[in-house]
């Protein structure tokens, strides 16, 4: 689709628009930390962050969500489908192929209605990274540009310009809130492409899959029996972290409450984690995942094998976050690709 | 967005009645409000809500017969939901969903002789596969049964097991772990009735359901007696929770236990280590 050019004092009163029909989650610096937090007029917004620390699923599919309200005296139930338009702006591409991939498993076979009914009523506007951060390695695992999953996508081509790319009839809309705005020229163009180039490049120098990353389910096929899984699970204190900030995890249990005169309750669902002890456990006591290994090794044969099988692509898309949140400092699915490619090609 | 669909709705159903079956496991008969069958295939689950407790999976243990609006499950009394349903009353409403899973292919099994392996409350799932069959008497071949419990006192279903005994087109073997002194029949695993019948392989369909521990051992029998893996059908048990291949806790390497199973053919999960 089209490309325009947007100023950067444009921006505030685009988002005061946009911010009567939405909220506007934008990145922001907290601390040592980056947050998608909500916009107030005045904010500085960091277009430079490395990664965002709050895994963008958290707006689609929220930590804690209502399923159904119930009576308790009639038995009747009824279902919660709640969703507030919201645009979620500055997502980085690799966190963009996250959501297209929660797209996916969410519509296969059953549709989850309510991370359906808040999928359509988000808008998604890309931003070109300027920045990677020290544990990323995207760039290796074809997460590095999106061709699809925006409404729009914004590159700074300088210290007060942008090239945003249009990629939905709504994201054009948007854009125009404020009445049209110039279309970029092809040298416009040409500085948005090198911009990318340059971070691509940048990633490229750090953190470096040694192979290409199609034969990551090859490599994981061969390798469930492979000693690296005990190793590395030895420091496991199975706490989650890595399955709770990670883009691309969406396990949840679902649990009742119910209120203090026992009359009305509701069902939610919570984020689950297959790295948390009980996870696998079913009524009697039997564990399937009862060893802390197989629990850690079925996380990374998720990431590169099982969720392959299932939509062609790998489960992971490289942004570091469990690296950075692991307190014991094993969550590093590079490092056990790269481990378990060399053991594997060893082999032969 | 009220009145939005959610398959996290459940549909009522109302307790009928109420069997015990032994010291924990209770045989409960219920009936949808809606007046309709459950429309079930053999081998398939339901997710059974108590609200305000909770949900949980259970097998479906009456067969599909068109007449019969009700259905029925077996459960044994191990938490909080299943506790719960042990304090229903005739008369108390539950919340169902489903049914949900694969069932075992009764076509397939048609004109051909029947082995069923059942270990403890395994029994619970088969006896659909296998009161559809009793139903259906003149379609299917020899009807063979074996049925494992760890003590006497926890044999559940023991007046139709004996009805079926006296039955001459059905041959029952049981056997328990640990005898007690009113227990005069075998005594040992499963394992040690399957040398008591005899079989024509090649003729033979298998249908097991046990716990996790049961299936290597009564699988690696069976291939012995020279049944190939094409024609062992098995119903594995995880920890369903949405029953919608959603939720991750079923995971079997790559597939969802509720969607993809609970009934697999041996050859299809074969070569998954973390299924048997």
């Amino acid at each position: 689709m089209s490309a325009h050019v947007v100023y950067l004092e444009q921006l505030p009163s685009l988002f005061e628009k946009w911010k009567e029909k939405f909220k506007l989650f934008v990145p922001q610096k907290k601390g040592d930390y980056y947050l998608l937090q909500e916009y107030e007029r005045g904010q500085e917004i960091c277009f430079d962050y490395d990664v965002i620390y709050n895994p963008i699923k958290s707006f689609l599919f929220p930590s804690y969500e209502t399923l159904l309200d119930f009576d308790l005296k009639t038995y009747a139930s009824k279902p919660v489908v709640d969703a507030e338009p919201q645009i979620l702006f500055g997502i980085h591409p690799y966190d963009i192929k996250a959501i297209n991939q929660l797209d996916q498993l969410m519509e296969m076979g059953s549709v989850d209605v309510n991370y359906r009914a808040r999928r359509d009523k988000t808008v998604i506007m890309g931003l070109e990274p300027l920045r990677v951060a020290k544990t990323a390695f995207w760039s290796f695992m074809d997460a590095e540009k999106v061709d699809f999953g925006f409404d729009l996508f914004w590159t700074k081509i300088g210290p007060s310009a942008f090239v945003v790319e249009v990629g939905s009839v709504l994201g054009e809309e948007l854009l125009f809130v404020n009445g049209k705005v110039d279309v970029a020229t092809a040298a416009e163009k040409e500085v948005a492409r090198r911009k990318h180039q340059e971070i691509v490049k940048k990633a490229k120098m750090q953190n470096v899959l040694k192979f290409p990353n199609t034969d990551i389910p090859k490599v994981m096929a061969k390798s469930f029996n492979s000693y690296v899984w005990i190793e590395k699970s030895r420091k496991c204190l199975s706490c989650g972290s890595c399955n709770f900030i990670c883009p691309t995890c969406y396990c949840f249990d679902i649990q009742d409450e119910v209120d203090d005169l026992l009359k009305k309750g509701k069902r939610y669902r919570t984020w689950d984690g297959c790295m948390l002890r009980s996870f696998a456990s079913i009524a009697g006591g039997h564990n399937f995942r009862k060893q802390v290994f197989e629990r850690y090794r079925h996380r990374y044969m998720r990431k590169g094998r099982y969720i392959y099988d299932l939509l062609g692509e790998l489960g992971c898309v490289g942004c570091g976050r469990c690296i950075q949140s692991c307190p014991a400092r094993i969550a590093n699915p590079l490092e056990i690709f790269n481990f378990l490619w060399e053991d594997v090609s060893y082999e032969k | 967005m009220k009145n939005k669909f959610s398959p996290y709705v459940p549909r009522l159903a109302t307790l009928k009645s109420k069997k015990k079956l032994s010291d924990y496991v209770t045989l409960f008969r219920f009936e949808q409000d809606n007046g309709r069958p459950l429309a079930h295939s053999p081998g398939q689950f339901i997710q059974v809500s108590i609200f305000g407790i909770g949900e949980a999976p259970f097998s479906i243990t009456s067969p599909p017969i068109r007449e019969h609006h009700y259905f029925e499950i077996a459960v044994r009394k191990i938490g909080s939901v299943t506790t719960a349903l042990h304090n229903l009353k005739p008369g108390d409403k539950i919340g169902v969903r489903g049914p949900y899973g694969s069932s075992f292919p009764m076509q397939k099994f048609i004109g051909k002789d029947m082995l069923f392996i059942a270990g403890g409350l395994g029994f619970i799932p088969l006896r659909s596969v296998l009161n559809y069959m009793i139903r259906h008497r003149d379609e299917y071949g020899k009807i063979m049964l074996l049925v494992g419990t760890r003590n006497p006192k926890e044999r559940i279903f023991i007046d139709q097991l004996e009805e079926m005994s006296k039955r001459e087109d059905i041959k029952v073997l049981e056997t328990v772990d640990v005898p007690d002194e009113t227990w005069k029949g075998n005594v040992g695993v499963i394992t040690t009735l399957l040398p008591k019948i005899t079989i024509e392989p090649e003729n033979t369909y298998v249908a097991m359901v046990g716990p996790p521990i049961m299936y290597k051992f009564v699988i690696a029998e069976c291939k012995k007696m020279g049944i190939s893996e094409d024609k062992i059908f098995v119903s594995l048990e995880r920890r369903m929770k949405c029953g919608l291949g959603k939720c991750g806790h079923c995971q079997i390497n790559g597939l969802s236990c509720c969607v993809d199973g609970p009934v697999f053919c041996y050859t299809d999960i074969a070569s998954l280590e973390e299924a048997i």
